[in-house]
């Protein structure tokens, strides 16, 4: 009971802190914090393949890309869209792609896998730089039309002008999405993805079928992707090549979920705050970003190849050598 | 010979001699994969950072021979660093540790050969003697592409000949089958391991320098060639040497007739032709079940 109430105050002191960022922090940093939110959540969403499935991607900016040209293209070319139907149009455009690709990506794994999202993601980004008719080019589909959000009959919240309503918008989308996937994970069919990266063929022979699963948590992963790549162009209000379909965006919530700690659900929140504030601080110094993601990379996995809470929790056992660890067990 | 015929020959010609550098660049990707496991993601940057190598041993001695002999060696010597003191220590954690290994080194070589040498194409003179067309029964050949095609041959025949025919070649073939065993043979297999990494750089790096009179040397060099050096060996089939060559043939073909017939999408051309592939066969085209 106690454990209940102690839990239930925390959530409303988050959702407490969270209502007051925009006022107690100013534009700057509330654009800084949503900016943390979107790869937050999209560093989760890829962590679903990679810690919970083992499935390792290097072109998971295929997804965010394409829920962000997809919500950009809607806003653009249907006139009176509302901004759910055009957020909806992004996260559609995800998971069609998914769909399309999984007949092919389920069949594979490890190296292979990893190679061809890598490839796929570059012949996206080369497309998106040549069907200049309908991406823009290197210039990218910018200045669309935000529509506001409109609850019928009840109220109407402005975007376009409003960087604290779309904070709000933002905020609860995302909310959601983490939520989501966190209870998507702990379902049974969560479980079995546990257990595919643990021993597939096992989860085979008990009858459980293995290609389909990976088929569904990989649509699952990438209609999280284009929810954030979806938010990520709205919140610009510019979709481009370099922005949302890059290698950058592939690697960064690798180097985050590598920070953070694979084996957990939260791992990759925790991760994306330690780089965004590192690279925050950085950035005053230098603009080497390559060398800047290269050196974390090599040092992490050097040092720490189990992230931020793989050392707490080694230091926890080592301290504590009762108490038990996280809810999904380190990869040997 | 009427000039449709022409266009034709000297597409085939340059797509061959592309394929022989993708191919340079994914047999030692290939080798290093089949017989340590490692997916050396940092590979295409050793190529391009041979290129800019070899730019600066020609700015500075004015002989393209002499950087063809040595900006490969000097790669291959900062390969076989890495390999020593990251790659080796990373080992045990996995594959996963390694991808992110080379991912890390592959920008920092990104970011150092910006730094050093800037972002512009910078240019690399053929030597003067490869300059110019051979004709042969009509028709006109660019020297240079023969001369890439001939190199890749030998590069290809000597390593053909040390895999196969020499005791070291021996070990290497049974390291690829089972490492273990070899090292409790009592052979020391780190050292091979290393010897292998660096020759397969010492390819890359050879071919780097080779192709940067056609293209020129950039930064994106490693992401354009690399690509696809790493479709080759996904789409032939990992470790597998034949695959890696029949591909990287098809792939500079259907590059170079891509780019005449349908300009821009050449790359998307590439692709589909792996996706088709993996399709029906997941392992490639002479890959085995793992």
């Amino acid at each position: 009971m106690m454990n209940r109430w102690l839990r239930l105050s925390g959530m409303v002191a988050l959702l407490a802190v969270l209502a007051t960022i925009p006022a107690v922090f100013g534009p700057y940093y509330t654009n800084l914090f949503v900016t943390f939110a979107i790869f937050a959540v999209f560093s989760v969403s890829l962590n679903l393949l990679l810690g919970y499935t083992g499935l390792f991607s290097f072109g998971h900016a295929i997804f965010f890309g394409a829920g962000g040209y997809g919500t950009a293209l809607a806003l653009k070319h249907i006139s009176g869209i509302g901004l759910l139907p055009a957020f909806g149009a992004g996260v559609l455009a995800a998971v069609v792609l998914a769909l399309l690709l999984c007949p092919i990506v389920v069949r594979l794994s490890g190296n292979a896998f990893a190679m061809l999202h890598l490839a796929f993601a570059q012949v996206m980004y080369v497309l998106a730089l040549k069907l200049r008719g309908i991406t823009g080019g290197e210039d990218g589909i910018g200045n669309f039309p935000i529509p506001p959000l409109t609850i019928p009959g009840v109220a109407s919240f402005p975007m376009k002008d409003s960087p604290q309503n779309f904070y709000y918008f933002a905020i609860v989308i995302l909310g959601l999405s983490l939520w989501l996937m966190w209870f998507f994970t702990k379902t049974p069919f969560g479980q079995i993805q546990l257990a595919i990266r643990e021993n597939a063929k096992r989860v085979d022979y008990l009858g459980f079928r293995v290609s389909q699963s990976k088929a569904v948590i990989y649509v699952v992963s990438a209609a999280f992707a284009g929810v954030t790549g979806s938010i990520y162009g709205m919140f610009h209000n510019l979709v481009s090549a370099d922005g949302s379909l890059g290698a950058g965006v592939s690697f960064a919530p690798i180097i985050n979920i590598m920070i953070g700690g694979i084996g957990s659900f939260l791992g990759p929140v925790l991760g994306t705050a330690i780089f965004q504030i590192f690279e925050e601080l950085i950035s005053r110094f230098t603009d080497k970003v390559e060398l800047v993601m290269g050196l974390t990379l090599v040092l992490i996995i050097m040092f720490a190849p189990m992230g931020v809470l793989g050392v707490a929790r080694t230091l926890k056992q080592k301290w504590f050598p009762a108490a038990t660890g996280g809810d999904a067990p380190p990869k040997k | 010979m009427d000039p449709i015929t022409a266009m034709y020959v000297a597409q085939g010609i340059h797509g061959l001699a592309y394929g022989m550098v993708l191919f340079l660049i994914a047999s030692g990707l290939n080798v290093i994969f089949g017989m340590m496991g490692v997916l050396n993601l940092a590979h295409a940057s050793f190529f391009m950072l041979s290129a800019y190598l070899g730019f600066q041993f020609v700015s500075l001695t004015g002989s393209f021979w002499l950087a063809l002999l040595l900006a490969p060696i000097a790669t291959a010597v900062c390969g076989v660093l890495m390999e020593r003191f990251l790659l080796r220590k990373v080992h045990a954690f996995g594959h996963m540790g390694e991808l992110i290994l080379t991912v890390g080194v592959a920008q920092i070589l990104l970011a150092s050969v910006k730094s050093i040498w800037g972002s512009e194409s910078l240019p690399l003179k053929m030597p003067p003697i490869l300059e110019g067309q051979l004709a042969v029964a009509g028709l006109n050949y660019p020297i240079y592409r023969l001369f890439i095609i001939a190199l890749a041959l030998v590069v290809l025949v000597i390593m053909a000949l040390l895999l196969y025919k020499t005791r070291l070649g021996m070990i290497v073939r049974a390291a690829v089958s089972d490492a273990g065993m070899v090292n409790a043979l009592g052979i020391n297999i780190p050292l091979v391991f290393m010897l292998v990494f660096g020759v397969g750089i010492w390819m890359a790096g050879v071919a780097g320098v080779v192709i940067a009179p056609i293209l020129t040397v950039f930064p994106g060099l490693a992401d354009q060639v690399g690509m696809d050096a790493f479709i080759v060996v996904v789409t032939g089939g990992f470790g597998s040497l034949t695959g890696a060559f029949v591909v990287s043939v098809i792939f500079g073909l259907l590059s170079s007739y891509g780019i005449q017939f349908v300009s821009q999408f050449a790359p998307v051309l590439i692709v589909s032709f792996m996706a088709i592939v993996l399709a029906i066969r997941p392992h490639g085209l002479f890959g085995v079940k793992e």
